[in-house]
């Protein structure tokens, strides 16, 4: 069952449309990349996914209902989770307080504690340090912040873009860690990422965007093998 | 005497901060400048005076003007902030507020004209009181400060500590971020134009009881004190907003203890000018858009 389907999107900033006709889908449990070059308009397409950008034409549903005319903070509590490019964790606010506002949104019966709990036992430099701003966090941190809130969140749908971006290979290796155990806790995923290899890695499925427009699309496994043809759309890295 | 006159600083000090307040709230939430917000102060007055002359008790009135300033501010966040997004640049949202805070003000003196009018309020707040450190305090200077004092700690711990808080100091940030995160924007400015706006409608009820008068020339003068009181503060934080009010008001004590009372409305300029010379982002200020309790 699909959690998310496009069907022909456009998505415009003004007259340049950055998204032209694309169609995809996203299953219950699965995992899918949108993998392309700089400027192929992928965080476009994402924007586009979480109701801040609504399509010029085509249609979006997420959540089993048509997105249109729902806000993204409506769809963020109804479990549309978008971690944006930049993380979008709140500098001014300490960890804790980062975590709660993510929790209170989609709040469960066990409450807070053992929601943070949970957080703490995945990524104990968050509980060191749970009561700095996330501002003063490196980069690497914030990003471990940002999907953190995944955990006390719980979202049904989870966006994520370029989550590696900018991130040591250490980081990046955990980022992609954290991202396989959601997998396997059963969150279906849309992740776009720069860095095909390890984004095609995790995939069950993926879509290769240049231009605007899906290419190719595919298998993650399958997709990894066809070096030259992803070279080809991709440049070569 | 000159404790005499510095207590009387603090408690108007209090009240300057008390505008401040909802000056920064806003400003620290949106960027943007509510010149309507000194007219909520006049607005206050004049809707307790009419809630006595309709009947109503003292006590009543209370409540009353809470509930009609605090829509006010919805209505102000309606007309002067919601159309216009950062696109159309700040200036838009403060030119018609400050058009809507006229609009209010001259509402105000088309029916009661510009003297001011008393409100009747028993004499025993201005003529009994106690004693500290030889200075006679009467009840409604030490009922000020109380419910200042209350007003301030009430809305640190609300800003810093509760849901709605943390949902004000995220949009005061990043609007775009908290928005994805499930947080109902236009719903949080809201409440904060309600807070402020309350705010502004309790400080004119206190200003309205020194003197036991209603008066429509309040709010314009407590506007341009709250606004230069906020930048001395630093833009956005509350605990800057409330130490500039009390240092502006026991500033303006101790100039009338020495004689120089006609000077103290150049003083808090003087200050702003120097502050913002050496401190552009004021005494507390960190020099970023956000809400800090």
């Amino acid at each position: 069952m699909a959690v998310l389907r496009a069907t022909d999107v456009h998505l415009a900033y003004g007259p340049i449309r950055a998204v032209r006709g694309c169609t995809f889908h996203l299953d219950e449990g699965e995992t899918v990349a949108i993998v392309g070059a700089n400027g192929a308009g992928k965080t476009t397409l994402m924007r586009g996914l979480c109701g801040l950008l609504a399509p010029a034409d085509g249609s979006i549903e997420v959540l089993g209902g048509p997105l249109a005319g729902r806000r993204p903070d409506e769809l963020a509590r109804d479990g549309l989770l978008h971690i944006p490019e930049g993380r979008g964790t709140i500098s001014n606010l300490d960890v804790l307080d980062n975590l709660r506002l993510a929790y209170e949104i989609r709040p469960t019966t066990v409450g807070f504690e053992a929601a943070i709990e949970a957080v703490f036992a995945r990524f104990p430099r968050l509980k060191e340090r749970s009561d700095q701003r996330a501002g003063s966090l490196s980069g690497g941190e914030q990003q471990m912040l940002a999907l953190a809130r995944a955990i006390v969140n719980r979202p049904k749908v989870l966006l994520v873009d370029e989550p590696s971006l900018g991130l040591s290979p250490l980081m990046i290796g955990e980022v992609f860690r954290t991202l396989r155990e959601f997998q396997e806790a059963g969150m279906s995923i849309m992740l776009v990422e720069q860095n095909v290899v390890k984004a095609l890695k995790l995939a069950h499925r993926a879509y290769v965007l240049r231009q605007g427009e899906i290419v190719l699309e595919g298998k993650g496994g399958e997709l990894a093998q066809k070096t030259e043809v992803l070279e080809a759309y991709l440049g070569s890295h | 005497m000159l404790a005499e006159q510095i207590a009387n600083g603090v408690v108007v000090g209090g009240l300057y901060a008390l505008v401040a307040l909802g000056f920064t709230l806003v400003f620290g939430l949106l960027d943007k400048l509510n010149f309507a917000h000194g007219e909520v102060v006049t607005l206050a007055g004049f809707v307790a005076l009419v809630a006595v002359q309709l009947g109503a008790s003292v006590w009543l009135a209370i409540p009353i003007v809470i509930v009609v300033t605090g829509l006010s501010g919805l209505l102000i966040e309606l007309l002067s902030f919601r159309a216009f997004t950062s696109k159309e640049g700040h200036s838009v949202s403060a030119l018609s507020s400050f058009a809507l805070g006229i609009v209010i003000l001259e509402v105000v003196r088309l029916e009661y004209g510009a003297a001011p009018l008393n409100l009747a309020i028993p004499t025993t707040i201005y003529t009994s009181g106690i004693s500290i450190l030889g200075a006679p305090i009467p009840w409604v200077k030490l009922a000020t400060l109380g419910i200042s004092v209350v007003l301030m700690i009430g809305l640190h711990v609300v800003v810093g500590h509760t849901r709605l808080g943390r949902q004000i100091r995220a949009v005061g940030e990043a609007p775009t971020s908290a928005m994805l995160l499930g947080i109902h924007v236009t719903r949080v400015i809201q409440y904060v134009f309600v807070v402020a706006s309350a705010l502004a409608g309790i400080s004119g009820l206190l200003i309205a009881m020194q003197g036991g008068f209603v008066s429509s020339e309040v709010g314009f003068t407590f506007a341009l004190k709250g606004i230069a009181i906020m930048a001395i503060g630093g833009m956005g934080d509350l605990r800057g907003a409330v130490l500039a009010g009390l240092l502006i008001g026991i500033a303006e004590g101790i100039a009338i203890h020495y004689g120089l009372g006609g000077f103290s409305d150049v003083l808090v300029w003087l200050v702003m000018i120097a502050v913002l010379l050496i401190r552009p982002e004021g005494l507390l200020g960190g020099g970023r858009r956000e809400v800090r309790a």
